[in-house]
This record gives C-alpha cells, structure tokens and sequence, in this order.
C-alpha cells in the first residue's frame, strides 16, 4: 500500500439483491491507522458495506478498495492484507485455541516458525495462553470472540474488520475485547474498521464514525464533530423557584438559546449550542426578571442522541428475507 | 491456484473429524453390523415350520412318508409336526396362522403307490408366506421323493437317472463372506457423507465458513482439502471394514499384495467418486437436514441395486440398466473378483475404467458447483 494511499476508499459502492437496495452509492475514505466506525440500525447495511470490503459479496455497482487493492479485481490480494472477525462465531469448536490460530495462519502461508512465534504472542495478548490447548467447545462466548481476534491478527494484516465485535457478550467481555482493541490502536498502525450498533463502543473506540442507515451513509465525522451537527447540542435543565411560564416565555427569545421547553413544576428544558457560555447568562436573565434559579445543570449531547436525530426514533422491520418452501428457513441469510 | 495451502484445510477437516470417534466408529461399525444383520437374515435354511400331518391312510407308504417327515424333524429340524384327524380343522389352523402348512396323506395313498397308480399327498401352504411355502414343499419333494426311489428301485433298474457332480471354479465362499464387497462400498458410501459433504454444508449453516472465506484459500484449496481428508477417512474406514469382514468371516484375499493393492486403489478411486458425487448432488444443499434425509435415500437406491445382496442379472431390465451405471455396482463386481477369484488387472480392468470416468466426471461437476462466495 502506498504510504499516503487510504487504508479503505469507497466510490458509489452499491449491492442490490433482487429489486431491494441494501448498498447506495456509499462513498468514504478511511485512513492509516485510523479507527473508523459504521454505526447504524439493524438492517442498515452495515455488514454488506463490510462483506464487500472483505470479497465475501461482488458489489453490484461502484467501486471499493482495501490496503490499495481494488475489492472486485484483486479479491486474493485484498484477503491477503485484511484480517475479519466476523458478526458470527467462527472458530472451529471441535478444535483447540492453539490449532485454530495455527491452521488459519496456514491459510495465509505462514511458516512453522512464524505461526510459533505470532500465535502464542497473540494467544498471550487475548488472555488465552493457559487455554490454548483447551478444545474451543470448552470456551465462553466471550474467549471465543478474543481467540478469533487473535485468529484474525495472526498475519499482520494492514486493516482488521471487525463486525459487531462485542454483540452477545457479558458486560466484562465486552470490556475485555474494548480493552484489546485500544492495545492494538495503542501498539500498532494497523487500521480498523469497527460495525456496531452500541453506541458507547462506538466513542470510546473510533476516531471517525459513518452513520448508516438505509443503504446510507447519511454523517460522517468523528463523536465530538458528529455531535457538534446537531443544532442545540448541549442541554440544560433548569428549576426556578416561580412563575416557569413566565421565565420561558422571557427565555425564548435569547439568541445564546436554541429552544426552550416547560418540563413539568417549574422545570425548564433549554438547548445551546455553547451550554457552559450560557449558562451565566440565564441565571442573569431570570434574576433580571425577578425570579430566581433553584438549580441548574449542562450536559452534553450523547452520541445515542446523535444517533437519534440522524435516525429517528422509528423502530426498523428489516426487509423480508427469502425462506424456501422446499427447505424452510436453510442457511443464515447473508444480507 | 491450488496450492499447498488445501493441506491446511484438510488438516483442519481431519482433525475435526478425530475429534469425533463416535462418527468414524459409526462409519466402520454400521456396515459390519449389516453385514451381520443381513447375513444372517437373508441366508440359511428355514427351521421349525411348524405344520400339521393328517394321516387318513396309516398304510405302510404313509408311514414311510410319515417317517420321512419325523427325520427332518429330528435331523435339520426343517419342521414342527403335530398329528391331527381332521383336515378341515387343520387347515383352519394355517388360516389363523397357527401352522405353516398341512401335509394330508389321502385314504388310498399306500395302496395307490403299490399298485402304480398315481398316489398324490395334499400339501395346503400359507402361501402368503411365500419362503416357508417353497421351504415346505421342496421337504415334501424330498421327502415323498425317498418313497418313490424305493418304489421304482423295487420295480425296474435306473437306466435313465442322471446325477450330477457340482465343481467349484473358485474356493467355497459363503454367502456372510459374499457380502464383504457390499459392505466395503456401503462404508465408503457412508464416510463420503459423513466427513466431506456434510462438514461443509454444517460449516456454512454454523457460519463458520465465513472465518474461511475471508483468507487467500482459493476455491481449489478449500475444495481439494476437504475432498481430501474425506477420501483418507473414507478410504481408511473401507479398508478397515475389507479386513474386519475378512475377519469375522474367516476369509482371506487371493492374490496376495497385489490383490490388495489394486482393492486399496479400487477403494481409494470409489472412495473420490462418491465424495465428489456427494458434494456436486448436495454441495450447495441449504440444511444439513437436506443431506441426512438424502443420505438415506442415496444409500438404498444405489447399495441394494449395486448386486451387493442379490445377483444384478435378476433384476428386470430397467433396473438392471441402472445397475449398470450404478457406480457401486463397478465397485462390487471389481472388489468381489479381485477378493474372491483372485482377478488381476486385465479381468477388472472395464469395472476400473468406468470408476475412474465417473470420479473424474463427478469432481469436474462438483468443481463447478462449488461456490466461494457466500
């Protein structure tokens, strides 16, 4: 890969099945070294943007490239450079923690030694060296997805994917695979790119966040700059001690105010672009009008608000998936 | 590009399938269970059919006929006897299915045979039955047969009797040791399903295929890998089941090495061809569930045709034409001449032919059915 070359590039990436669009026109850039997040709603077409980049689907249109190979012309080039963890536990269960990382370091052509040497650094990394003669039947949800981070790291890739890396998972495995994750952003150049649909993971985690939703990518930027693009970002709850009718209407027309709302008693619910600047400024404002502030408090817009305005509030039903009357429900759908 | 890379996939394949004794001890164990099962239920001679004698005649040819009937009793135990008077009664008795059949030996019967008059015995069957029916009149055959000997040898000399003196082109084998070719083809049968096609559709229904197609394995690789931990399992459990079979059945291959190279050889090539057979017909099957209902019906429409159990010339003609296509078939009749009559190569060389053709033919169809992408 080129030195100054983005780790992903996308342009006008598109994925039809049938007559339904699960792909449009996606365009982005991710650069070296960069955590990069896909946030979005079930269904949004988070894991077939990510199928495309790892050649496990053809797009239908548009053109993608990963550590500087073109997805649909270089495909074996692509796999070469990228390390998955799929949504989908993929280890083999009948095998150990060991044999799992040494035979996909195999796939990649890896020598005896270097399987060695890699495999038990990074079985000692994930917390899985006393295990790893253990048969991965044996494992928890949460080791399995730490051996297959490994299994997944084994040839050095320039980008790892990793598709909701932490879904199902108790609170400490969570926390376990974030720890990894911010060792390896820590430790390495490697580049990420990280779905979820949990928002904490996504600010903890990533540099820069694409919001997804229906086929879209519809923001782009990091969680401070995400936030910043939705008007009145911070939020101030207020309680006066008279008259919240009286002070809201005084209120509105403030120009350091993007609303004003009565929010039961005589509390007040003001946003602010600047809510730390205005606050002074109402507390002067309600005493100017005579009537006095009992408390107030500012907090930040979180990224779940964001998340909310950029998305709405109504609840997604995924487009119907095709099951055969010959068969029933057959393999797990790959949309 | 087929690399080395498909030895990590089988080696993944294999040690999954170690891992899993129950599985392989099945695959070994079934077929020598069939063999014992249907060695011992489709052979032997029938015993113990219980039949009802009414003797109305008491004369002395009754008697011999009577005698004759109490020695089969007594001897092979072909029959159970119970003497009843009346017929009628008797033959309600085969009706209810108490009895097999009733022997009745008319009035005149004695005086009939002295005189040289034609002396018949009734002989009324359950022939719903139609084994014990053909069991019981053969021993009737035999026995009235005994009487009419001693009648003629009384009367004229044998001038036109003609015997004849069977010879054996082979060594005697039995009908538990003829089953042995079956059993080798019904194991690879089943180690064909059990290890490569199976593993694959259960690895992409569990997802785990995903964590596969990810890395630089191309389509040769992942093919070839698994294609080739199921002809060594699949080939292993044949030859295993060819050596247990000869085991239990005391038997021994004629030919020496050389026999048992080229039965190794008809092993491995049978072995590939199913394997590939089973991935092109079930490679991109939805379920596993698809596979193991089609594994039954694979199993008994080409195994019973295969002339495994039953010669293939007894068939009628259409299912004869299939037989002859049948790949199993070519696998019992070459492992059945090589084992048996100690066949060299040339005397095979037609059945090894259309092997070899139909896995070539199988694995360019399956190569073409297998997909790399999800």
């Amino acid at each position: 890969m080129e030195p100054e070359s983005p780790a992903i590039q996308t342009k006008d990436l598109t994925k039809r099945f049938g007559a339904f669009t699960a792909v449009d026109k996606v365009s982005f850039e991710v650069r070296r070294g960069e955590v990069f997040g896909l946030l979005g709603p079930n269904g949004a077409g988070k894991t077939t943007v990510v199928r495309m980049l790892t050649t496990l689907l053809t797009p239908s249109e548009g053109r993608a490239t990963v550590a500087g190979f073109d997805v649909a012309r270089y495909p074996r080039q692509v796999r070469e450079n990228i390390g998955v963890i799929p949504q989908a536990l993929t280890s083999d269960l009948d095998l150990t923690g060991w044999e799992n990382v040494d035979i996909y370091g195999e796939f990649f052509g890896l020598s005896r030694r270097q399987r060695r040497e890699r495999g038990h650094r990074l079985l000692r990394m994930v917390g899985l060296d006393e295990r790893a003669g253990d048969l991965v039947a044996t494992y928890s949800g949460g080791m399995r997805r730490r051996l297959e981070i490994a299994r997944g790291l084994i040839h050095s890739p320039e980008v790892l994917f990793l598709d909701e890396p932490t879904i199902g998972l108790d609170p400490q495995s969570r926390r376990a695979v974030w720890d990894l994750l911010e060792t390896l952003r820590r430790e390495s150049e490697i580049t990420i790119s990280l779905t979820t649909h949990y928002m904490d993971e996504a600010e903890s985690l990533c540099d820069r966040i694409a919001i997804v939703d229906g086929g879209k990518i519809i923001a782009l930027d990091t969680p401070t700059g995400l936030k910043s693009m939705v008007p009145g970002s911070d939020r101030i709850d207020l309680v006066v001690e008279k008259n919240p009718e009286a002070i809201a209407e005084m209120l509105r027309p403030m120009p350091y105010l993007r609303g004003v709302n009565l929010d039961g008693g005589n509390r007040l619910q003001l946003s602010a672009n600047d809510g730390a600047h205005a606050i002074p400024k109402v507390i002067e404002a309600v005493d100017g009008a005579g009537g006095r502030v009992t408390s107030i408090t500012v907090q930040k817009l979180s990224l779940e608000d964001v998340f909310i305005h950029f998305t709405g509030r109504t609840l997604r039903d995924e487009p119907a998936k095709k099951v055969s009357l010959l068969v029933g429900a057959g393999m797990p759908q790959h949309r | 590009m087929f690399g080395l890379k498909f030895l990590a996939v089988m080696r993944r394949d294999l040690k999954k399938l170690m891992r899993n004794p129950v599985t392989l001890l099945s695959v070994i164990m079934m077929p020598i269970l069939y063999l014992v099962i249907i060695g011992n239920s489709f052979q032997g001679q029938l015993k113990h059919l219980p039949i009802v004698v009414v003797d109305q005649d008491h004369g002395l040819y009754a008697r011999r006929i009577v005698e004759q009937m109490l020695a089969l009793q007594a001897g092979p135990k072909t029959v159970d006897i119970t003497f009843e008077n009346d017929p009628g009664a008797a033959m309600n008795e085969v009706r209810d299915g108490l009895f097999k059949g009733v022997v009745v030996i008319p009035p005149d019967f004695s005086h009939a045979v002295a005189e040289g008059r034609i002396a018949q015995i009734g002989l009324f069957t359950d022939n719903v039955d139609e084994i014990s029916s053909e069991t019981l009149e053969g021993a009737l055959d035999q026995a009235a047969a005994t009487v009419k000997i001693a009648f003629v040898t009384a009367r004229e000399p044998k001038l036109n009797e003609i015997s004849l003196r069977p010879n054996w082109l082979f060594p005697y084998v039995d009908y538990d040791r003829s089953l042995i070719p079956g059993v080798i083809v019904m194991a690879i049968f089943m180690g064909s399903l059990m290890s490569g096609v199976f593993n694959w559709v259960m690895d992409q229904f569990m997802g785990v295929t995903e964590g596969y197609l990810v890395t630089p394995l191309s389509r040769w690789d992942i093919a070839g890998g698994i294609l080739a931990s199921g002809v060594t399992v699949t080939s292993t459990a044949g030859v295993l089941v060819l050596f247990l079979g000869l085991l239990i059945t005391r038997g021994r291959i004629l030919g020496g090495p050389v026999a048992l190279a080229m039965l190794v050889g008809i092993i491995v090539i049978s072995a590939t061809g199913l394997l590939a057979m089973t991935f092109a017909l079930l490679g991109r099957a939805g379920h596993p569930r698809l596979v193991g209902t089609f594994a039954g019906f694979l199993n008994v429409i080409l195994f019973f045709p295969s002339g495994a159990i039953y010669p293939v010339e007894s068939f009628p003609p259409w299912l004869r034409a299939f037989a002859h296509v049948n790949p199993e078939t070519h696998s019992v009749s070459a492992i059945k001449q090589i084992l048996f009559k100690g066949a060299d190569f040339a005397a095979v060389s037609g059945d090894i032919a259309f092997l070899l053709v139909f896995m070539v033919l199988t694995l360019v169809i399956a190569s073409f059915s297998f997909k790399r992408t999800m």
